[in-house]
């Protein structure tokens, strides 16, 4: 009878040591999980910037977010976790304000030849009035 | 007892004491707002500031704003810091980019506008400029035209004033020749009432002013020569004297006295002799004068 208690007791005892080596591991193995989708967006953000032309725009900016992001790279390497995200994320923004600068740009050539075609109508209209007196 | 409960009393300040300035040391060294968070506040404030922009990206700046502020708070790790600083300096300039490529595009309304404006005025201008070469040639046409039409008329004036005169297209000019009957014989003076051939060419002068006259005189053979040279003269010098009298400047009429050199018919003959006695009046042709 005094057995049938300690064999009931067996099984708890096992769990909750089973339990705490679960969750050992689980301590031991996540320390610093490699921020994926932080490098996964950086990477995406440069491969939009690259296809909006921001290389001929906004190199600096675009140079920038891929030294940010070879940095996360390394960072994840020498399993810097935190450094990892933190670069991650600003290559991202980098990236993102190449897009935007390289759009800003374009919109301006536009802007600056409307008004470079406007003038030189004007330029020749006059000279036609010139020509005229 | 007393001193006893004095210790404990003690005791119990220095303690508290001793809290208290951790506490205060605490506060000392208390995180403060990161390196640089101030500067991406000026720059975010900048922008909000700027109507033509920040009107445009409400959300962009909504974000940039919620960036800045995570940025100043203040915090212990410092890299945690200067990373919050930079995400939130790079959506400031994103939002400012993106209100400038909107602003530009706005823009290209009014632009494509000004460039319409420019185009028609150009057009209209082409077309008043074609109008007015197309009135100036109808002009000069016109005017040609008139010329033309002037000049014709001049030209039947003209024969009809020489029909007139009885005056002959020469080489010379216009000849026109006055017989014997404006002189008595031997006579230099104008017979009266013979004039009206001369006021015939008195009015063509006033009617022509750039032509000129050269009035020779002539006799036929009978008397000496020297006589009739000096009677041919006289002759017509009495011509000269009559147009000039009417009014035609005087620098515009030469004079010579032929004699009897150059006859027009035979001196036999009463009408021979007849024919050779006169004054001849060459009127310059101004087209052959200017050649």
């Amino acid at each position: 009878m005094t057995s049938t208690p300690k064999m009931r007791r067996g099984p708890p005892l096992r769990a909750a040591a089973g339990l705490a080596g679960a969750l050992m591991i689980a301590a031991c193995a996540s320390t610093p999980p490699a921020p994926t989708g932080q490098l996964q967006a950086a990477q995406l953000a440069i491969s939009n910037a690259e296809r909006t032309e921001a290389g001929r725009y906004a190199a600096g900016e675009l140079g920038e977010a891929r030294t940010k992001l070879a940095y996360a790279n390394t960072a994840v390497q020498e399993e810097r976790m935190i450094a990892a995200a933190q670069l991650a994320d600003q290559s991202r923004v980098e990236a993102e304000l190449a897009s935007a600068k390289t759009a800003a740009v374009k919109a301006k050539v536009v802007n600056d030849e409307m008004k470079r075609s406007t003038g030189t109508l004007i330029d020749e209209m006059q000279r036609t009035a010139g020509d005229e007196q | 007892m007393t001193t006893t409960t004095d210790k404990v009393t003690i005791g119990r300040t220095l303690i508290a004491m001793t809290v208290a300035s951790v506490l205060l040391v605490a506060c000392a060294a208390a995180p403060v707002a990161p390196d640089g968070a101030s500067e991406v506040r000026t720059k975010l404030t900048q922008l909000q500031s700027d109507p033509n922009l920040a009107s445009r990206v409400p959300l962009a700046i909504k974000e940039a704003d919620a960036a800045v502020r995570t940025a100043e708070l203040p915090e212990a790790d410092q890299a945690l810091g200067s990373h919050r600083v930079y995400i939130a300096d790079r959506k400031v300039e994103i939002a400012r980019a993106q209100a400038e490529t909107l602003l530009l595009e706005d823009q290209r309304a009014a632009l494509s506008a000004q460039r319409e404006t420019a185009r028609l005025d150009s057009r209209t201008r082409e077309a008043d400029v074609a109008k007015e070469q197309v009135a100036i040639a109808r002009n000069e046409a016109d005017a040609a035209r008139v010329a033309t039409a002037d000049a014709q008329e001049q030209t039947a004036e003209l024969q009809r004033q020489i029909d007139a005169m009885n005056a002959k297209v020469t080489d010379r000019g216009l000849v026109l020749t006055l017989g014997d009957v404006l002189f008595a014989s031997g006579r230099a003076d104008l017979k009266a009432g013979t004039v009206n051939h001369l006021d015939q060419l008195v009015a063509f002068l006033g009617r022509y002013p750039s032509r000129t006259v050269m009035i020779e005189g002539h006799t036929d053979s009978v008397g000496s020569d020297d006589y009739n040279q000096g009677l041919s003269q006289r002759r017509a010098d009495s011509v000269r004297s009559y147009l000039v009298r009417q009014g035609v400047d005087a620098a515009r009429v030469t004079t010579m006295g032929a004699g009897e050199s150059t006859p027009v018919a035979g001196n036999e003959s009463a009408t021979g002799r007849q024919q050779n006695r006169r004054v001849e009046v060459i009127i310059s042709n101004p087209a052959l004068a200017a050649r």
